[in-house]
């Protein structure tokens, strides 16, 4: 396209801030009320207990926000930070961004991990979080040039609408010479039109010579973007080095770096081939082990999964380097080069597809009955290009195909559609009029929890049912696992603090594969240690997949294999090489604790996080339907007869599904009941006073909410 | 011969992978192999026959998401 032309309507130079131990200790807010742009000096004792990424994001928001904020409110935040560590060339994972808001899908603080350069180039430029709030009246883009020193906010008209274009056309603007030097974070129609927009933070692939992203997926926070008529935010820098971060002890990161990394490359061929298929790998693993979501999480297990899994992805796959951050050994992000999508506006056109991943995979696949990999990279460019988050498209259009299928919606309210499970052509009509906040799609793209409410009062469907089968807990759909056959895992949905992401505690394979989690206080354990050492990641700035997808060679030897000892090791390193506060893996749950806790507070505040809150569809914990119960009725009448001691000769399927799901039900409670008291908090989901003080969080307006929740 | 995880073991007739794991030490998390770069998960160990010069990877999943 030809040059863009932006209209600048705030500037201001800067005094870049040294960084210092992988803080700047300075925070940037945009407010697009008054185009005020503020720079902040970070307290030492938010710095302290919040540590950065995450927690910095949230301590910001819980600031800005009121209780009676909703998502479209101008005080309503974005908050995008990276994290101390964030920004090390070379260490695996290492330039991660954490972006928080309060989320369309569930009025609650949402929180989305993502790669791309974006976090570590705004730190470098001088700010270690940057906060957006207000909306501008025509669509603007913030631009943070840590080369020149300076903010701006710029008018921008007739750019593209969707992300693809969008990133590629501002990479070139802003650096023609060194796109490599740009970072964009970026939206499109999607998020305009639905409550599942996403963000894509892009990179330069110096290999293939063009812009790639990752999404940050979950909540919806691109639609808060749009709805503040953001078009961009831009960050822009120089080199990078391990010398960036200016860490506490240079030589000590360089060898814990050194040690990762070629950890990483010696053992990820031997392992999960990340660098070659990303995490397509786990689609037979998924469905040999019964727990691939298909029709809607009917089922686990599929015998055409074959055939949307790594054998077939790796040879789709562009061959190259794919990694999200500067010299990352895990490399996971891998793409379709020339893809020629056959519908919307880019058919027939050339087209660069960054995916699938997994959950796209499972999600917009085998949830869906579509087990066609070229289809599954269509709707995967769609809804990137769109900035629809693919997990929440995926699970809102399976529950919509399930409702078509029990004749709950029918051709008159779908416009003329059959939303059959397997109906590919028709799923990405949907994705496009989701898009274009057109017809069914429109509906659609409200989520699951808006769509229960318009199926049952608009078109009489059957609430009760619909409760049932739509896999959305606290508003947000759900990741791509089955759960049914995993009580620890129903726990790792059903009590994670932003809804049923799965980045929160993946127990499944521990609990059902390997029965490492027998008793209800063995779950309580893991659904308290694995949270919060997965929290850290986002309190630093780092991804999460070098931990514990690439695991040392003797790790089958350690005391607890599942915590990779050696990899907790090498974090707790690398936070005391570049903070120079000197910590013990123990030190780094601690950390993330303070701010769990802070978070699931903050919930309070909102109106959630209490025991209420933490329910799950019955489809997450058992068979809902006779269909279901006799697809693997021996399995189920095993557990009847054996763990409940039930005689059930004389019962139908009908009655064996009711009592099956009693027994069910009184066990996610129970394990509420384990999990809340381990985490120090009281029977209905909230953390005690003790438990604040415990972990130095009981400031004044915590200890407010608290009263107001009968905590005293 | 089969290679276990770079190590050379004896093969026999009609070694399935079941078998083949149950002489193993410090397996539990073992839940996944790559038989002859091809995934194999524990459902499907003792239905799968184990060829003569396999090499074989044992996936230890503590992971995932």
């Amino acid at each position: 396209m030809d040059k863009i032309k932006l209209k600048e309507i705030k500037c201001i130079s800067y005094e870049r801030a040294e960084i210092k131990k992988g803080y700047t200790d300075k925070s940037l807010r945009v407010n697009l009320d008054s185009n005020e742009i503020t720079i902040s000096p970070i307290e030492e004792r938010i710095k302290n207990k919040f540590i950065g990424g995450k927690g910095y994001d949230l301590w910001l928001m819980w600031n800005a926000v009121k209780a009676s904020t909703r998502w479209n409110d101008p005080e309503n935040t974005i908050c995008i930070s990276s994290g101390p560590l964030g920004g090390t060339p070379g260490y695996p994972g290492g330039g991660k961004s954490i972006v928080t808001s309060i989320s369309p899908l569930t009025g609650a603080p949402i929180d989305s991990n993502v790669g791309g350069y974006f976090g570590p180039y705004k730190k470098f430029s001088g700010f270690d979080v940057i906060q957006v709030d207000g909306k501008a009246k025509k669509d603007a883009i913030i631009f943070i040039d840590g080369i020149e020193n300076k903010i701006k906010i710029l008018e921008a008209s007739d750019l593209p609408t969707d992300s693809y274009e969008l990133s590629d056309v501002l990479t070139r603007h802003f650096d023609e010479d060194k796109p490599v030097n740009v970072s964009v974070v970026t939206a499109g129609p999607g998020a305009v039109h639905t409550n599942f927009g996403c963000l894509n933070f892009s990179w330069w692939d110096a290999g293939r010579k063009r812009v790639r992203y990752k999404q940050a997926g979950r909540g919806g926070i691109g639609t808060v973007f749009a709805d503040k008529k953001v078009k961009a935010i831009v960050a822009r820098f120089g080199a990078i080095s391990m010398k960036s971060n200016n860490p506490a002890d240079l030589d000590a990161l360089k060898l814990v770096t050194k040690a990762h990394s070629k950890e990483i490359r010696e053992l990820d061929p031997k392992q999960n081939r990340m660098s070659l298929v990303g995490t397509t790998h786990l689609v037979p693993i998924m469905n040999d082990h019964d727990c691939l979501p298909v029709h809607n999480f009917k089922f686990g297990s599929h015998p055409e999964s074959r055939v949307i899994g790594e054998e077939v992805y790796e040879h789709i796959f562009d061959k190259g380097f794919d990694g999200c951050w500067k010299g990352c050994t895990v490399a996971c992000s891998h793409g379709v080069k020339d893809f020629s999508p056959f519908t919307g506006p880019y058919k027939g056109k050339k087209v660069f597809v960054d995916g699938p991943e997994y959950e796209t995979v499972a999600g917009c696949g085998s949830s869906l009955g579509i087990f066609d990999a070229h289809t599954i990279i269509e709707i995967n460019f769609y809804c990137d290009a769109y900035g629809m988050d693919t997990i929440s498209v995926g699970t809102s259009l399976a529950f919509v195909m399930e409702c078509f299928e029990n004749k709950l919606i029918t051709l008159d309210h779908t416009g003329g559609m059959d939303l059959s499970f397997g109906n590919r052509f028709n799923a990405l009509e949907i994705i496009h009029q989701m898009a274009g906040g057109e017809g069914f799609g429109a509906i659609v793209g409200k989520g699951i929890r808006q769509m229960k409410q318009i199926f049952a009062k608009d078109f009489g469907a059957d609430a009760a049912f619909m409760q049932d089968i739509g896999m959305e807990s606290k508003g947000l759909e759900f990741s791509e696992y089955m759960t049914k056959e995993s009580l620890a895992q129903q726990g790792g949905y059903g009590l994670a603090l932003k809804g049923p992401q799965h980045d929160e505690a993946w127990l499944i394979f521990l609990d059902m594969v390997h029965n490492f989690m027998p008793t209800f206080e063995d779950k309580a354990e893991a659904l308290h240690w694995f949270p919060m050492f997965r929290t850290w990641f986002g309190l630093c700035g780092l991804c999460k997949l070098p931990w514990n997808d690439i695991i040392p060679e003797d790790n089958k030897n350690t005391s607890e294999p599942a915590k990779v000892a050696k990899h907790l090791g090498w974090y707790a390193d690398l936070f005391s090489a570049v903070t120079g506060r000197k910590s013990s893996p123990e030190d780094l749950i601690s950390m993330s604790e303070a701010v769990y806790n802070f978070q699931r507070i903050f919930n309070l505040k909102m109106g959630f996080g209490t025991r209420e809150h933490d329910t799950l569809p019955y489809r997450a914990v058992g068979p809902v339907t006779v269909e279901e119960y006799e697809s693997r009725q021996e399995r189920y009448d095993e557990q009847l007869k054996e763990k409940y001691s039930l005689d059930i000769g004389d019962m139908d399927s009908k009655e064996k599904v009711a009592v099956l799901r009693q027994k069910r039900e009184e066990q996610y409670e129970l394990l509420k009941d384990a999990v809340y008291e381990r985490r120090g908090w009281n029977n209905n989901g909230i953390p005690t006073i003790e438990t604040v003080k415990r972990l130095g969080i009981d400031f004044p307006e915590v200890l407010e909410v608290l009263k107001k929740n009968g905590v005293e | 011969m089969i290679e276990v995880d770079e190590k050379q073991m004896p093969w026999s007739k009609d070694m399935t992978m079941a078998s083949l794991l149950a002489t193993l030490e410090n397996v539990e998390f073992c839940s996944v192999v790559r038989l002859n770069g091809r995934l194999v998960s524990s459902p499907k160990f003792a239905e799968t026959i184990i060829p003569d010069n396999s090499k074989i990877q044992l996936l230890p999943m503590v992971s995932g998401g």
